[in-house]
């Protein structure tokens, strides 16, 4: 009892309309006979005509009876990879297909950098403990040996911070079912403007709290909340220059409750804006390894927003300073009242 | 006749076409060679150099179509426009590529120098607003929209005030020895492309209007000066 299907060709070229890849099919005289959706669509970005312009190229010489590919990298923003590909058919005429490969080549450049910064990061401190116990070794100068174990244990702990972090990270990707609960929103800000006190004294920064004029309260897993926030404000602490200034503030809309921190410091390169949430990339190898960073955590404020169904937004200006706002939904309670009985739990000390 | 006019309208597509792609190119160019000055990227910089024979050959491809057709098919009024604009319109973009090959080049002769977070910052603004802006104006030319390319000339004030933080920054910045006589001189002038992108994506937008309405700034310094110099648009 079905419906007699619609005629082949008129399927195939919904189908072919529903795709993201740009398709233009052209007749041995060189007359459009085809061009999907995606192919109109070229025209509402600048790319889009630039990628135009390739495939007209290209489709010139598949009628010449020419197989040929080019990749076209736009600086957008937002930054692009297209691969045009044009070949001969068979009965006549040509055929070209603009492929977005953008998010692929995002995906094996993560990857890629992945790999080789996680071999660093590890191996760097067991590196330089196995040089620094060779180097004690035969050493009787106490006060040389004094150094080198310093040195030793400062390193032992720094790949112990890394696993630490690493495992966080872990248990929160794992994205298991987080027990939240009502926490008051400020108490968590204050809490990680606590932790960073002695290093922002340290560096001349000063960390200002604004005050809201009700409380607000957050609905979460303590412990994952605790790190992101404390995270942000750490970072901005460390990215100040000494006589700078870090604000604070928590706000609610009707949607969420918003996590401000921001800060004055070198501020971060437009270009890799959208790469600070990767695990271990740095924006400036040399001086984030300096503060003492495992550079995973940003990667955890993300893994936690996206946990609580939030999300974490920067922007920034170099020389100007950084601006990092966690977005926490608001709870959307059944029952009102139950809600309203609810006891708000203490903010974890860590 | 009528395929002859056909054939003409169809040319005339085909040049609005060819530059509406080279300014989608100019726009293109701008972040790629602010990337090359703020990530000292050699390669990046011979590449954009050495494409711009190639940006040069397609304004002259643009001249000679635009000519070919004014001799050819005598066009009057708004198509007059269209083709007579299309002459200036290549070659601002043709200068504005030319300005993006001389920020390259600078980029060349500070090869080495650190520039602070300030510059860099203030660098990267001068890049977005500008590339704003050539947006802005080739979107007005794209859809012949006289009120989107009138707005051009007040947003290009915000970039000569950037140009101008910039020279103070430059100037901080060598009072306080993060860089030497050479890199503020060579960064001076990197400011001035960025300004000069600007003015170029402020005439293009001039041009949609004298597309549109028949209207020219010199229609408007006129009238200011209280002489008689009403817009025509035939």
């Amino acid at each position: 009892m079905s419906a007699s299907p619609e005629p082949t060709s008129g399927r195939i070229d919904e189908l072919v309309d529903q795709l993201r890849t740009a398709i233009v099919q052209v007749d041995p005289s060189g007359r459009i006979v085809l061009r999907n959706s995606a192919a109109e669509r070229l025209r509402n970005s600048h790319s889009g005509y630039l990628i135009e312009e390739a495939i007209e190229r290209h489709l010139e010489r598949a009628l010449t009876g020419i197989d040929s590919d080019e990749t076209l990298e736009f600086f957008g923003p937002p930054k692009q990879v297209v691969v045009v590909h044009t070949s001969p058919l068979p009965g006549g005429g040509a055929v070209a297909i603009a492929d977005d490969i953008s998010e692929r080549r995002r995906l094996d450049a993560m990857r890629t950098d992945f790999v080789a910064n996680i071999s660093h990061e590890l191996k760097t401190p067991v590196g330089a403990m196995a040089v620094l116990a060779d180097a004690l070794v035969g050493e009787d100068d106490q006060e040389t040996i004094q150094r080198l174990v310093g040195r030793m244990v400062f390193e032992a702990e720094r790949a112990a911070r890394t696993i630490d972090d690493l495992l966080q990270l872990t248990e929160i990707e794992l994205g298991t079912e987080i027990e939240a609960v009502p926490l008051d929103a400020a108490s968590l800000m204050q809490a990680a403007a606590e932790r960073v006190r002695h290093s922002a004294r340290e560096r001349s920064v000063d960390v200002c709290m604004s005050e809201s004029m009700s409380p607000i309260t957050v609905v979460g897993e303590p412990r994952q909340l605790a790190s992101a926030i404390g995270n942000l404000v750490e970072n901005a602490v460390k990215y100040s220059e000494a006589g700078g200034r870090v604000d604070l503030s928590v706000e609610r809309d009707a949607s969420a409750v918003a996590f401000t921190v921001t800060d004055e410091g070198v501020g971060i390169p437009q270009r890799e804006i959208e790469r600070i949430f990767e695990r271990f990339y740095r924006v400036d190898k040399a001086r984030s390894r300096g503060t003492g960073g495992t550079g995973l955590g940003l990667a955890i404020v993300r893994h936690v927003a996206t946990n609580h169904g939030g999300s974490v937004e920067v922007s920034s200006v170099e020389g100007e300073g950084s601006t990092f706002v966690l977005r926490i939904p608001n709870p959307q309670p059944a029952d009102p009242t139950e809600s309203a009985n609810r006891s708000e739990q203490e903010v974890p000390s860590t | 006749m009528n395929d002859l006019r056909a054939g003409f309208h169809g040319d005339l597509e085909e040049i609005r076409d060819a530059i509406v792609r080279l300014g989608a190119t100019v726009i293109d160019l701008i972040p790629r060679v602010t990337a090359v000055l703020l990530e000292q990227d050699l390669e990046g910089a011979e590449y954009v150099i050495l494409g711009d024979d190639e940006v040069d050959a397609r304004a002259t491809s643009i001249e000679e179509r635009a000519l070919s057709l004014l001799a050819l098919q005598a066009p009057v009024a708004g198509d007059l426009r269209q083709v007579a604009t299309a002459l200036k319109i290549s070659t601002e973009m043709e200068r504005s590529a030319d300005l993006c090959c001389n920020i390259c080049k600078a980029a060349r002769r500070i090869y080495g120098h650190e520039l602070d977070p300030k510059l860099r910052g203030i660098i990267q603004k001068l890049s977005d607003q500008a590339q704003a802006e050539y947006r802005q104006a080739l979107d007005a030319y794209a859809s012949v929209d006289a009120a989107r390319a009138a707005a051009l000339p007040d947003i290009d004030s915000f970039l000569d005030d950037l140009h101008r933080q910039f020279i103070q920054q430059i100037l901080e910045s060598h009072a306080a020895g993060t860089i030497d006589l050479q890199v503020a001189v060579q960064l001076a002038l990197v400011g001035r492309f960025y300004e000069r992108l600007g003015d170029h994506s402020v005439n293009l937008a001039n041009k949609v209007r004298y597309i549109a309405t028949g209207w020219l700034p010199e229609h408007e310094s006129r009238s200011n000066s209280g002489q008689p110099g009403t817009p025509s648009d035939s």
